[in-house]
């Protein structure tokens, strides 16, 4: 396999250790991908840049960005705004290291994965090798697409990976949320049994045992839409149960199966086959008449982590 | 308050949850917006049939699948709603895992998922989830569609609320050895005596997760030029300085890690840097640091 693409090329450090890395991004998106058309006539649509003022269209090299600073507009160019990333922007310090379950999963944004460069592969090794050991995770800071990114190095599939994290200050407190009241309690009883409920359907964690199912109700719908069959029919909207204790001692009963009458258990091998009946119903449309995506097209690789 | 994304029930065995989510998240990104150069005039983005000048507007608009031969098959919202619409309105959980078993390489964007619907009944059904979830220390896993995409989801209990985050699919994440730059062979094989210093520099340079002690700099910076600019209609543009250089030979690499060590020894500690003593203590008392176990 020829080598993947890096989206950024720049030097890692810690202390005084500098090695030089590549960074790859670590996931592909897997969803269709659809055209924006005209819903009367399927025409498709084309984005144009129009002056609001003049109504002409405006060529792409023609554009500058600018800032409203509440004081009159201010108009940057690329560099200017390059300027901002710093006389460091091609560096990832590691400021420090942390124990990596004190960090709550919601700060954790987009993955990469991270390549030795020309002189790097050494210190790259040693640097996995006592992350490896230490379970520690390192904090660093960059700048990548002009954005400044919080990152959090660890050890992932026997390579460094590096996740971009969120600022605290983008995170929204609960305290500004307004909420119903939540004062009615449930009774003992009734905790009794969601308990044994959670216990029943405990399970231990096998990322490859869930797949993406809806992916094949959507390409089904679309050839009943194209051979001009009737739409499924919409089923009633669930109801909010009055009574709690009922609905708890019925999903008991029924070991733990979950309102759409499926049983939990059973529900991966059950998305298993839905998903070889998926890539079937792709092969048959894409036969026929669809044009089948490069990355729906892809035999699926599983994470080994 | 953000405005619900989604408003639909969770599925906990029999039991149905109205609930609506709001995004966990808020931008905090310098926005520009586009001008013509010269004359300043504003830029509007303007959706037109391809090749013409005929706009179209928002509610005109649909999405289109295109088949081999070209042709586009048109699809309303209402028939993506109508593709599986027992599942565009309800998040069915499926089974209850460990938190600390989840890799946070899976987790993508997170949400606050609060009560929906009238009276007592889903606030009471809300309120059970909650406590039993916050109870068994468990998140529940599930599914969501939103914007005609399924996302694997994990809910969980915190701050008194319930939380989802998307999670990616197993395959939709890379093997980092297809990049073929992941560094192996015995040429640059680590010796011990390396890996024991690095480790050590990483227990010197350990501290507390405190994220309130980051802040964006970068935005600090933009907005700092962008009042330069206004100010004096220029911005200085700095030399960036050189990238550091690479510990090519093994002696090298051991020197810069035995300088940082000694560095690291004899610099003040900050506040929140723990002592080794204190670490030790955690490590020998077998306590874990907080309610959820190491993550490998």
């Amino acid at each position: 396999m020829a080598a993947a693409r890096s989206i950024w090329n720049g030097t890692l450090t810690f202390g005084s250790v500098a090695i030089p890395i590549k960074l790859f991004t670590a996931t592909e998106a897997r969803g269709l991908s659809f055209r924006e058309v005209r819903e009367s006539d399927g025409a498709r649509i084309q984005h144009k840049r129009i002056g609001a003022e003049s109504g002409e269209e405006v060529a792409f090299k023609e554009i500058e960005k600018a800032y409203d600073t509440g004081r009159g507009q201010v108009i940057l160019t690329k560099e200017e705004i390059a300027a901002a990333d710093g006389p460091r922007a091609k560096v990832v310090e590691i400021e420090h290291f942390v124990h990596g379950e004190e960090i709550d999963p919601v700060f954790y944004d987009k993955p990469y994965h991270l390549g030795a460069r020309d002189g790097g592969d050494h210190g790259y090794r040693v640097l996995l090798a006592a992350l490896e050991q230490s379970g520690r995770v390192g904090i660093g800071r960059f700048v990548l697409r002009q954005r400044e990114q919080l990152v959090a190095l660890r050890p992932l599939q026997g390579a460094l990976g590096l996740q971009t994290m969120r600022f605290a200050d983008e995170l929204v407190d609960p305290d500004d949320l307004e909420l119903p009241s939540l004062r009615k309690k449930p009774g003992d009883r009734e905790v009794r049994m969601a308990g044994k409920l959670v216990a029943m359907l405990a399970d231990e964690w096998k990322p490859e045992e869930h797949r993406d199912s809806y992916r094949e109700a959507i390409l089904e719908m679309i050839e009943r839409k194209r051979t001009g069959k009737a739409p499924k029919a919409a089923p009633k909207a669930k109801q909010a149960d009055d009574d709690l204790l009922a609905a708890l001692e019925a999903s008991l009963d029924a070991g733990g199966r979950s309102g759409s009458g499926e049983e939990p258990a059973r529900r991966a091998a059950k998305t298993a086959s839905a998903d070889a009946k998926a890539s079937a119903a792709r092969k048959r449309a894409t036969a026929a008449k669809a044009k089948s995506k490069p990355a729906a097209a892809k035999p699926s690789r599983k994470a080994k982590s | 308050m953000p405005r619900p994304l989604w408003t639909g029930s969770l599925s906990f065995g029999l039991v149905n949850v109205p609930v609506q989510l709001v995004s966990a998240t808020r931008d905090r990104d310098v926005r520009f917006h586009q001008v013509r150069s010269g004359t300043g005039e504003r830029i509007e983005m303007r959706r037109v049939v391809a090749d013409s000048d005929d706009e179209v507007a928002w509610d005109e608009m649909a999405r289109g699948w295109e088949t081999e031969d070209g042709e586009i098959v048109v699809l309303t919202e209402d028939d993506f709603a109508g593709a599986a619409p027992e599942r565009t309105r309800t998040v069915d959980i499926d089974l209850f895992v460990d938190l600390d078993e989840i890799d946070p390489i899976f987790f993508n964007h997170p949400y606050w998922l609060l009560p929906a619907g009238e009276g007592d009944g889903p606030s009471r059904a809300y309120r059970l989830l909650r406590d039993v979830m916050a109870k068994a220390d468990q998140v529940a896993i599930g599914r969501i569609v939103m914007r005609a995409k399924e996302h694997l989801v994990a809910v969980r209990e915190q701050h008194g609320l319930l939380s989802l985050t998307t999670m990616r699919f197993a395959d939709e994440i890379r093997d980092p050895h297809d990049t073929g730059a992941i560094p192996e062979g015995e040429a640059s094989e680590p010796t011990e005596e390396e890996v024991a210093d690095a480790v050590a520099l990483i227990e010197e340079m350990t501290a507390d997760w405190e994220p309130e002690r980051y802040q964006d700099s970068h935005r600090a910076r933009l907005l700092g030029l962008i009042e330069e600019k206004r100010r004096s209609g220029e911005v200085r543009i700095p030399e960036p300085e050189p990238e550091p250089e690479p510990q090519r030979a093994s002696k090298d690499l051991l020197a810069a890690l035995e300088e940082s060590l000694a560095k690291a020894r004899g610099e003040k500690k900050v506040p929140g840097t723990r002592s080794p003593a204190k670490r030790g203590a955690v490590g020998s008392t077998g306590a874990k640091p907080r309610s959820r176990a190491k993550r490998s």
